[in-house]
């Protein structure tokens, strides 16, 4: 397919998700598509494979089950709907039908993050915690919409289930040259080089975490911005690469519960690996119901924002031990 | 206190003076969907405008001064999603200012967003959104009336997309086993889901008979016929009878506007100015419809 995007422009994960999908259905004629009444960016698919398309309506949890009775039968199912719904409200059912089984089966959804406005039901803040808990589950967490069409291809012939989070999907900027990085689910992406600090993030604060250091770098500072796409299995080497490489000196910002997504990932493998870092900072969401707001106004009051970011690698660039 | 005064549907509004008020909520939601920028669920907000009026201008016992007095009737907006349509119901009925809501909607920090928020707004009984939880979490109202042998009614309104999810069928089964006589459930049978039509992918049919084989009270009603609503909380069984009752109304989504009914690009959207104007063009104009049916 011509790729007509480039860097910079906005461009829809969702739609994205919609041609890759009906693109893929040729290829593989095991592929289903089910969603629980989230359908409206499947309708490619949906018209052109109506026998392997399915629309459940309003309900999560027999979705998932579902998607896993047609795995055991040899079928590749993707279940595309809202993350707050399919991380929670099917939990179980992602947990015991699909990943206790290692099943094929992909979930992708939106609303990954404080983000589309709708309230403390609508955002998953803590889906990366529990998707990251599950035995067999990969995780990962996508800004890039063209990123996300290769990483549903890249899905097709993996064995076990995966979850591929985005935020709203419907704007989202476009970060990469198309080929400009090689985009492995596992495989963490250094978006921006630099030698005194690394900030590791993933999702749409990506475009955050690149202005924070275009902004540093004005003030003569070398930022490296790594986008952690994959959490789970997260990359180990990149991450000791980068303690060696950037004076140790890490920022971690998500849009997710600080405590429990990407930031604890790393603090992991510091601790499991004895990284000896000069400074360590995260920023994400703390615990609160987070209320009504624009993305941009609630990263800001919840203190993950660009000037929270700033401030932060700065603090962590300043540290002395 | 006069117990008597206080029973449900003990509302004294004719049903002119309600449909006039239904009108006015649905002249204000397009108002605020003319003006936010942001998508309004303005297709189910209407379908649920002439039940939502009915209830908080008729039905429900509720007090805007005295937001706790136990003996007041619950409700429960189990469809979320419609949360400015019950915020500008109950602003008519006194609860808040509907500039307030117009003002701040969606707004970083304000009380009114898409979903309803018990913490930042008080006179919201429950915070729902998340669809299949509020009528489960009526069922445990209604069960701590029975317990403490309390009077008034808990009443929820589910979306008929929401009855596919399973919890409101387990709600169900619970609330005949608990014999909660005190629950009413308000279906908006607008027969439209997010993406599609009822039917088109889900079968609910044959619906009533669904919630009869669970042991409910079934009442079918037209949902935006004033006096069929009204006449059907007044039937309300007695509370401490042993089945709880839904009302099936048959509504439209996006019932009012031309250009919104049954139309699935309406589940949720913003008009500009010159669809507000359109818009309530086409809601004059079926108000007008109505009322000379009304006369002939
Ligand atoms: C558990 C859950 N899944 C998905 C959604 C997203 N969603 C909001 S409204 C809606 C359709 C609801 O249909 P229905 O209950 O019939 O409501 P109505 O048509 O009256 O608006 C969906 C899928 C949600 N809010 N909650």
């Amino acid at each position: 397919m011509p790729v007509t995007f480039t860097f910079g422009e906005m461009l829809s994960a969702r739609s994205v998700i919609g041609t890759t999908l009906a693109e893929l259905g040729d290829d593989y004629d095991n592929l289903w598509v089910l969603t629980p009444d989230i359908g409206a960016t499947l309708v490619e698919f949906r018209d052109k494979f109506p026998q392997r398309f399915v629309d459940v309506g309003l309900a999560e949890q027999v979705c998932v089950s579902i998607a896993a009775g047609l795995a055991y039968e040899g079928n590749i199912p993707v279940v595309s709907g809202m993350l707050p719904f399919l991380s929670m409200r099917a939990l179980e059912q992602v947990r015991s039908d699909v990943c206790y089984p290692n099943l094929p089966v992909k979930i992708i959804g939106t609303h990954g993050g404080l983000v589309g406005n709708g309230g403390s039901t609508h955002y998953a803040v803590e889906d990366l915690a529990l998707m990251c808990a599950l035995t067999n589950m990969t995780v990962t967490s996508v800004g890039d919409p063209l990123m996300v069409g290769e990483i549903i291809r890249q899905s097709m012939t993996m064995a076990g289930p995966i979850y591929i989070r985005l935020a709203v999907g419907k704007k989202d900027k476009v970060l990469y040259e198309p080929g400009q990085h090689e985009i492995r689910i596992g495989k963490g992406i250094v978006a921006r080089e630099g030698t005194d600090a690394t900030i590791f993030t993933h999702g749409t604060v990506v475009a955050q975490a690149l202005d924070a250091a275009d902004a540093l770098e004005r003030d003569g500072r070398s930022v490296r911005v790594v986008d952690m796409f994959t959490l789970k299995p997260i990359d180990e080497e990149l991450i000791i690469r980068c303690a060696a490489e950037t004076g140790g000196r890490f920022v971690v910002v998500e849009d997710h519960l600080a405590y429990g997504g990407l930031a604890s990932r790393i603090a992991d493998v510091i601790a499991d690996r004895g990284l000896h870092l000069t400074a360590f900072e995260r920023l994400g969401i703390p615990q609160v119901y987070a209320g009504f707001g624009e993305d941009e106004q609630l990263r800001d009051k919840h203190g993950y924002g660009l000037e929270a970011t700033i401030a932060a690698t700065r603090r962590v660039i300043a540290a002395t031990t | 206190m006069g117990q008597s005064s206080l029973k449900f549907g003990s509302g004294t509004r004719s049903v002119e003076e309600l449909e006039d008020l239904a009108f006015e909520l649905r002249s204000k939601l397009l108002h605020l969907c003319g003006t936010y920028e942001g998508a309004v669920h303005i297709g189910g907000d209407l379908s649920a405008a002439d039940i939502l009026t009915a209830l908080y201008e008729y039905g429900l016992n509720v007090d805007p001064s005295d937001l706790s007095n136990p003996e007041r009737d619950r409700f429960v907006l189990s469809k979320g999603h419609a949360a400015v349509c019950m915020y500008i119901a109950m602003a008519m009925r006194g609860f808040f200012s509907y500039e307030g809501i117009v003002e701040t909607y969606g707004q970083l920090d304000s009380a009114y967003g898409m979903h309803p928020c018990k913490v930042q707004l008080p006179g919201v009984e429950c915070s729902t959104g998340s669809l299949g939880h509020g009528m489960p979490l009526a069922v445990g109202m209604a069960l701590s009336a029975r317990g403490r042998g309390e009077t008034h009614r808990v009443v929820s309104l589910v979306g008929d997309g929401e009855t596919g999810e399973g919890s409101i069928w387990e709600a169900a089964m619970a609330a005949r086993s608990n014999e909660l006589g005190n629950l009413v459930v308000f279906v908006d049978r607008n027969r439209q889901l997010m993406t599609s039509f009822a039917e088109e992918r889900v079968a609910f049919e044959p619906y009533p008979d669904k919630w009869a084989a669970f042991g409910w009270n079934v009442v079918t009603i037209d949902g935006h016929d004033m006096a069929q609503l009204v006449g059907a909380i007044d039937a309300l069984p007695a509370t401490d009878s042993t089945r709880p009752t839904v009302v099936i109304c048959e509504t439209v989504k996006g019932k009012g506007v031309d250009f919104m009914e049954h139309n699935l690009a309406w589940h949720a959207g913003s008009l500009g100015a010159a669809d507000l104007e359109r818009a309530m063009e086409s809601l004059e104009a079926s108000r007008g419809k109505n009322k000379n049916k009304e006369s002939v």
